[in-house]
């Protein structure tokens, strides 16, 4: 990426904490939850809520059903009389600010915060997420317009419904050995091509639950990581980016917002073969077919063939390069939390800390999307981290 | 410590109640265009982008995404991209990220932009009831402009400031405003026609109180080695936070002072060097969204003591002739784009300091401050911007 400068200080993970994610809150109100998962994070690290500089939250207010959200997940998640802000997005991105401010050394301890309770059919508020003259009318949402941009792939590189079944397959089956996962049962092959069309070509079993949890990791410099911690994760490099909203005016089949950010993380970490150089990694399947195009958009296989890539076993739990062993956004999905979750899980393998679900893993690659604003999945961050 | 950044560039849209002649993109672009223009770069010399809006006052979800290829073609290029909300200080909140995003080391040059397009909203003070809790607050009306209601009635009790200090508060702005060729509300008017306007919420009146605009602004953030190069007179960075209070009206006994406010300022003066605001500070954007709110950031600044900021008001202390003006913009009393708001008033600090404010320039200007408030009087963000870099 052109302008970048030089990092001064090196960021660290040195805790984790999520909440055992379900398919309701209960009678728990949505910053409740989020208290969850910061006090599991705080005390994962073997901190107090004083030790936290700063608090950076994500997610969307009209999701939430809560305009200025933050104003209660900032004081749940430590953030009491501090310095914090919202990043209207999936978690991901906030977890991209708290790299900034801890890199720029103005600040020492971050917790980054990304959350899950769907106070609004989802499906709603991504067709008002749609601009009101071309899209709304059409009744475009996110599961339509992300069914219209695997369609679009599937034409042109004749993917099948079964190769798409057999994504679905692999994460719910990786999702049993996660106890924090909301759906813990194995599907097979069959199952998800007999489950119900939702939006042709995608079926039930091919998109990701609705989930209501959240997750909150902590950041440091790594002068206090070594002062705090045996072990942590370091962010050796860190990418996002956005892609044009008129459906017309981009490749559909292409991920281009995930192939710069991407390319943004591997030049700051000096990866040069991905597939060689990465142990583990966590991608937003916001659809079966999505893990797939990911694959490609971040140079694992030439465009059109991430599903050779799976066939081969490359991505399976004993492959060169294990995906979602966590059960992946197909077993849990908590909305604006779902891609910083994959950041979280990433830093659970690295620092060796993943149980059930580990794999052999020094580096680790994290892939968050947003999820549900946006016409078709315009806005990707890439996380590469490694264990000390 | 974080690397120097300072201001090089701002563009700033025309506000009115509805701006019907273009359409969101439009609106948008027409602010980052003119901050283009004004730093003399084009969309590839962008290296990011950070944008800032309140989603529930606009007509859409998440309009940046809609917005994206208006902002330095950050869709088009696929580049960084990260979007801030946070009720009022939306707009403080995302220059604070662009800060961050150069003093990281990880871009040199980053495009903040903010909108809000409250003409599609229904009513914003509805649309603010909906931020309190529903169990407890929703049911009693809470909004703004009832908290700024209690502000009042607290500070006017506890020190009595008067009704005519607030008219004197909203004719010094709308006069001011009268110079702001992008201000939402240029009407001229005396203290008599303050004081017989409407009653909107105790004691304030419409005269007290902001419109609902529609508008866009946009700045632009560079490392040290950029901004030398592309202004000639940079608006440097040197002193910049975000304060978080609680959430429950109700868990807060004191109204008449702004304790979370002076705390924010008491950080953000010394990271600034600051001693002695009043004597140092040469100009000030304050977001006053109620004239009361004014008299309170006075004091919660350390203009001046608790309880004696109705007096500055009536010894003209703030006018554009005084010791410190305040808000030569008119403010947000006279333009609130809310989730703008913010980044406007850092835009007109970063012009009083690179000496661009045109009409409403005070002369010979050193050092500005730019606050912004949001939530239910939770949230804060101060900048100090300085002709010299720290």
């Amino acid at each position: 990426m052109r302008g970048r400068g030089r990092v001064s200080s090196r960021v660290c993970i040195v805790g984790v904490g999520q909440t055992h994610h379900r398919g309701s809150g209960g009678s728990l109100a949505y910053y409740e939850i989020a208290f969850e998962a910061a006090r599991a994070a705080l005390q994962d690290a073997g901190l107090t809520r004083g030790d936290i500089d700063t608090v950076l939250v994500s997610g969307w207010d009209v999701l939430d059903g809560r305009t200025i959200s933050d104003m209660y997940l900032v004081p749940a998640a430590g953030g009491y009389l501090k310095d914090s802000a919202k990043v209207a997005d999936d978690g991901v991105l906030a977890f991209a600010y708290a790299y900034m401010r801890i890199a720029s050394g103005a600040f020492d301890t971050a917790l980054v915060m990304g959350h899950g309770h769907a106070e609004a059919p989802t499906e709603l508020v991504s067709n008002v997420a749609m601009d009101p003259f071309f899209y709304r009318p059409l009744g475009m949402s996110a599961t339509a317009a992300l069914a219209l941009q695997v369609s679009s792939y599937t034409a042109r590189y004749g993917v099948s419904e079964g190769q798409a079944a057999a994504v679905a397959e692999k994460n719910r089956r990786q999702g049993v050995n996660n106890p924090y996962a909301h759906l813990r049962s194995a599907v097979t092959r069959d199952q998800v091509l007999a489950s119900k069309m939702v939006a042709w070509p995608l079926r039930e079993f091919d998109c990701p639950p609705v989930s209501v949890g959240a997750v909150a990791l902590i950041l440091c410099s790594e002068d206090r990581a070594k002062r705090i911690a045996s072990s942590w994760a370091t962010v050796e490099g860190i990418g996002w980016a956005t892609s044009s909203y008129y459906i017309g005016a981009t490749d559909l089949w292409r991920l281009g917002a995930l192939a710069s950010a991407a390319q943004q993380a591997y030049v700051m970490a000096g990866i040069h073969d991905p597939l060689a150089d990465l142990d583990v990694a966590e991608v937003h399947d916001a659809t079966s077919y999505h893990e797939l195009m990911a694959y490609e958009a971040m140079g694992w296989a030439q465009e059109g063939i991430g599903g050779r890539l799976f066939e081969e076993g490359v991505t399976s739990m004993e492959g060169r390069l294990p995906v979602n062993p966590s059960g992946g956004a197909l077993s849990t999905n908590i909305g604006a939390g779902t891609g910083l979750l994959r950041v979280a899980e990433a830093a659970l393998q690295v620092t060796g800390r993943a149980d059930g679900r580990q794999v052999e893993a020094r580096t680790a690659l994290a892939h968050g999307m947003s999820g549900l604003a946006g016409s078709i999945g315009q806005t990707h961050g890439v996380v590469i981290l490694r264990g000390r | 410590m974080p690397r120097r950044v300072a201001i090089v560039g701002v563009g700033l849209t025309r506000c009115s109640s509805w701006r019907k002649d273009v359409a969101y993109p439009e609106l948008v672009y027409e602010a980052t265009s003119a901050a283009l223009q004004d730093t003399g770069i084009t969309p590839n010399d962008v290296n990011a982008v950070v944008y800032g809006c309140m989603d529930p006052f606009d007509g859409v979800n998440a309009p940046e995404k809609w917005n994206v290829d208006a902002c330095a073609a950050a869709g088009m290029l696929n580049k960084p991209y990260l979007k801030i909300s946070t009720g009022g200080t939306t707009g403080g909140s995302t220059a604070l990220a662009a800060y961050y995003h150069v003093a990281s080391g990880l871009h040199d040059v980053v495009l903040a932009v903010a909108s809000q397009r409250v003409g599609e909203t229904l009513e914003a003070q509805l649309v603010l009831n909906t931020a309190v809790d529903p169990v407890y607050e929703r049911g009693f009306g809470m909004g703004a402009i009832t908290i700024a209601a209690i502000q009042a009635c607290s500070h006017m009790h506890a020190y009595h400031s008067t009704e005519e200090d607030l008219a004197l508060i909203s004719v010094r702005n709308h006069e001011n405003a009268l110079n702001n060729p992008y201000a939402h509300l240029r009407t001229k008017f005396s203290v008599k026609d303050a004081l017989g306007s409407p009653m909107l919420s105790w004691p304030l009146r419409l005269s007290d109180c902001c419109p609902s605009s529609d508008g866009a602004c946009a700045i632009v953030f560079a490392s040290e080695e950029k901004a030398r190069k592309l202004a000639r007179q940079p608006a440097w960075i040197t002193g910049a936070g975000q304060i978080t209070d609680n959430y429950f009206a109700g868990d807060r006994y004191w109204y008449e002072d702004w304790d979370s406010l002076a705390m924010l300022a008491r950080r953000v003066y010394r990271l600034a060097k600051i001693d002695d605001p009043m004597r140092e500070l040469d100009v000030a954007e304050l977001y006053n969204a109620f004239t009361i709110q004014e008299i309170l950031e006075y004091e919660a600044l350390g203009f001046c003591e608790p309880g004696k900021g109705a007096e500055m008001v009536r010894r003209g202390v703030t006018a554009m002739d005084g010791q410190l003006p305040v808000d030569p913009s008119g403010g947000v009393l006279c333009t609130n784009a809310i989730g703008a708001s913010g980044l406007i008033r850092v835009a007109e600090a970063a012009l009083q300091v690179m000496g661009n404010a045109g009409q409403r320039q005070v002369p010979n200007v050193k050092k500005a401050l730019a606050h912004a408030w949001g939530a239910t009087i939770g949230f804060h963000t101060l900048m100090v911007l300085d002709r010299e870099a720290p």
